[in-house]
């Protein structure tokens, strides 16, 4: 196990350097000029000039990506191009809203989607399969600014229960924290709802005409037992690994949330980089994403051996 | 630790690693004496003389104070200067600063300061370059008193040091003021009425200010940048909000207090608000625009750019733009901001009627051969968006060939400065807008010139406009401007500098809790008060 550990690790390398090549090429040969935006319409050409040369923009690709990746390798991500603050810096200011968004998505969509996709599976062509599975095409359907703007329309212009936008952070209280959080967490989480109780009904589907849950059955064991510790256990890889992708999925949704909520997170401070072609966030964050990622499907795969004692690394 | 266990505590302390003990500021607190302000844009920035974007600009109003300050009759007013004196030849300004005024950092502010201000401002702004050309020296001559040579009369300079066109000659302390122009500070540390705070700002979420307990604001009643500069509030928050929906739903609920730029589209919502007032936010408006690319065919041939003039309905564009509120715009046949005192529309009569006809004819003499034009669009803007869906309609109605490229304002801003051929990676057109405030003279309006290669993109290479600009630099008095402005006016249509697609307005919404917001070419946050 150790040495899977190990060797999973090692393996993230080359990843990442691949990764931070790919994205500092891309942006490289991306049209745009970060010059231009800071010097503003009033600006002269020679204006925008020397501001690129300031930026050492002016200088060759291979130049700056051996002066970037050497600076990476020293966990120094750089500096912002606008803000002059560093990378790290910006990265830390936005972590906490972003992380707090994406764990209560996952606590809120596991929560609903597993027993739904679970009860789905069992009641199978019932109405309550059909309206949960009704419920998930919904959820994949529905853009998350749309759902978004619904339930704040709802929720907050409506009833007036919750505030429309903003963070607090945990540190002032539990609960302007999650109150701020409600409605992003609903709105990113429909979409993933949808995907894992879709998987959860397919596989279950599948466990439930195995022979040894007909055992159980047979041996008169009770309904949400056969169901919740012997079905579901067997049926936990899949689920774990759909879990696993769609962390993907919540990183690309929560760009939409924290902008439709104004949410300060990373989503955001990307987009605002790649608008203004702040090129050392965007490589920053990129890779942060990228590691992240990359991280998950290892925590993803030691999981296995956690759900299903019979895989040994 | 078995594997049950550890599935049982995963969870819990997942969350609490994850959500604990990161500490960052304060991004929802509203303490009672706040003003939470959605600006236009994001404060990403906060140079003002690096980065000349407005809403840098506007947030420095607040931390920086001005030599002299625009009225609202556009007439340069005494700020931070007590008195000045000019030479009877012109070539000598001696001015002396107000005693008592305190830099944040509880330094006093001397014509040192001042001095190492102007020389930083003076290398980015036009206006500050032609003082420079003609500078002899500027020095400082006691604490508070400093004085500029010059080799010829500058007529404009108290205009050049109170004009609210960024970038504005905002006054730093001698230490920061000495930072390379092209290179951004780190430190903001002003003399105006707030103090920023930089450990709550977070770029692209938030930037706070806090009233600034020693500023010694004038007697005069505030008056656009002029006046006493009084705060009547304990800190303004700037709430950076991107979805105009979320503004304005947060506006509704009373999380924010005061929405610099709603959307035309949200505005009847807000209007129908029973605890919201919508005004004008900008009486000087913008100017609809689109360039057309001087050195390239078609456009590198007169008749080609009148022919498009011709075939223009300025009406189409700002129905485009600002939708069916007519109080939000007003055909422009000139170059000009409507409704101020230099405004003209001498030579401006193509502009005032389409004739699609004319503009075929136009076009057949001038040879035109099908070349096709590179439209180049940024869609991530309403304004540009609409403008550009409008001009590929115009361009094809009178049977010009149009290469539409649909791209995003980076990308725009890094094309547009390529002088190569449109088919080389270069252009024919692009759409833009001019704020207003830029746009009532020549001073700060660098769309208007025509001094080719040195002029902006497009490069249009017109003698009479330019002999125009100077005679207004030069002119002694109200009538010697205006005749100057209407002759330059009319060679910037003959010549179609660039294409005006109409004068527009946009709003500004504020609870009404909240008083003493007035329509200005910023956000004046002196007198406002929050109830």
């Amino acid at each position: 196990m150790l040495a899977f550990v190990v060797r999973r690790i090692v393996t993230t390398i080359p990843v990442m350097a691949f990764v931070a090549l790919f994205v500092f090429s891309l942006l490289y040969i991306a049209p745009g000029d970060p010059a231009a935006i800071i010097a503003g319409d009033q600006a002269s050409p020679a204006d925008v000039e020397r501001i690129r040369a300031s930026l050492g923009l002016d200088r060759p690709y291979l130049v700056r990506f051996a002066e970037w990746s050497f600076r990476v390798i020293q966990g120094d991500l750089g500096t912002s191009i606008f803000t002059n603050l560093p990378v790290t810096q910006l990265i830390a200011q936005r972590i906490e809203p972003t992380l707090s968004l994406m764990v209560l998505t996952l606590i809120f969509a596991v929560v609903i989607a597993v027993p739904m996709g679970v009860v789905a599976a069992w009641k199978a062509g019932s109405w309550v399969d059909k309206a949960a599975m009704g419920f998930a095409v919904l959820g994949f359907s529905v853009p998350v600014f749309v759902v978004g703007y619904l339930l704040a329309y709802l929720f907050a212009l409506k009833l007036d229960w919750l505030p429309v936008q903003g963070y607090t952070p945990i540190s002032q209280g539990f609960w302007p924290w999650l109150r701020n959080l409600i409605l992003p967490t609903v709105t990113l989480g429909l979409v993933y709802v949808a995907l894992i109780a879709r998987i959860t009904r397919a596989t279950m589907l599948d466990v439930l005409q195995q022979d040894y849950v007909r055992t159980a059955q047979a041996k008169g064991v009770a309904q949400k037992d056969v169901l919740f510790l012997h079905s579901l256990k067997n049926a936990a890889v899949p689920i774990v690994t759909i879990i696993g992708i769609g962390i993907a999925l919540l990183i690309g949704g929560a760009v939409v949330t924290e902008s439709v909520f104004a949410i300060p997170g990373l989503g955001r401070l990307t987009v605002d980089a790649i608008l203004r072609r702040d090129y050392p966030v965007i490589q920053g964050v990129v890779l942060m994403f990228s590691l992240v990622y990359v991280l998950v499907n290892l925590l993803i795969d030691l999981t296995y051996t956690l759900v299903d004692p019979r895989i040994r690394y | 630790m078995d594997r049950r266990t550890f599935l049982k505590s995963a969870t819990g302390a997942g969350m609490a690693a994850a959500t604990g003990g990161l500490a960052m500021p304060a991004l929802a607190q509203s303490p009672s004496k706040t003003l939470r302000f959605v600006p236009q844009a994001n404060l990403a920035n906060f140079d003002p003389i690096w980065g000349t974007q407005y809403v840098v600009r506007n947030a420095a109003a607040l931390v920086w104070d001005t030599l002299y300050g625009i009225d609202s009759k556009f007439q340069p007013q005494r700020q931070m200067v007590e008195a000045e004196e000019v030479s009877s030849d012109g070539l000598n300004w001696t001015f002396k600063l107000r005693s008592g005024l305190k830099f944040h950092d509880g330094t006093p502010v001397t014509s040192k300061d001042v001095v190492a201000s102007l020389v930083r401002w003076s290398a980015r702004d036009p206006m500050g370059l032609m003082l420079r050309a003609i500078q002899v020296e500027l020095a400082p001559v006691d604490e508070l008193t400093w004085k500029w040579s010059l080799k010829q009369p500058f007529p404009k300079m108290l205009l050049a040091l109170a004009k609210n066109n960024a970038p504005c000659s905002f006054v730093m302390p001698e230490r920061i003021a000495k930072t390379d122009p092209f290179t951004q500070i780190t430190e903001y540390i002003g003399s105006g009425p707030m103090k920023f705070l930089q450990k709550e700002w977070v770029p692209g979420a938030k930037a706070v200010f806090e009233k600034f307990a020693d500023y010694k604001p004038r007697s005069e009643k505030a008056d656009w940048l002029a006046g006493g500069k009084n705060i009547l509030v304990d800190r303004v928050e700037w709430v950076i909000m991107p979805d105009p929906a979320t503004a304005a739903a947060a506006l509704q609920n009373g999380e924010v207090d005061w929405w610099e730029t709603p959307l035309a589209d949200l505005v009847p919502v807000l209007k129908g608000h029973k605890d919201i007032n919508v005004d004008i936010g900008d009486p000087l408006g913008n100017v609809g625009a689109f360039r057309m690319n001087h050195l390239f065919p078609p456009f590198n041939n007169v008749k080609v750019r009148q022919a498009v003039l011709t075939a223009m309905n300025q009406e189409d564009y700002m129905r485009a733009v600002v939708g069916d509120d007519d109080k939000l715009w007003k055909p422009l046949p000139g170059f000009f901001t409507p409704g101020t005192p230099l405004y003209t529309e001498e030579g401006g009569e193509i502009l005032k009627k389409r004739n699609v006809a004319e503009a075929k004819k136009l076009l057949a003499e001038a040879g035109y051969k099908g070349e096709p034009v590179v439209c180049v669009v940024a869609q991530d803007m309403a304004a540009t968006k609409s403008m550009g869906d409008v001009t590929a309609e115009l361009l094809k109605s009178i049977g010009m060939n149009v290469d539409f490229v649909a791209t995003d304002w980076g990308t725009v801003g890094s094309r547009r400065a390529q002088k190569t051929p449109p088919g080389q990676g270069g252009w024919s057109m692009f759409h833009t807008w001019h704020a207003g405030a830029d746009c009532i003279n020549p001073a700060a309006y660098t769309a208007i010139r025509a001094n080719g290669d040195k002029a902006w993109f497009g490069w249009p290479d017109v003698p009479a406009v330019e002999t125009e600009v100077t005679n207004w630099f030069n002119a002694k008095d109200l009538a010697e401007e205006k005749a100057a402005m209407g002759r330059l006016n009319k060679a910037a249509v003959e010549n179609v500098v660039f294409a005006p697609t109409g004068f527009y307005l946009g709003y500004q919404a504020w609870r009404k809790n909240v008083t003493g917001v007035v329509s200005g070419p910023l956000p004046f946050f002196w007198d406002v008060k929050k109830d």
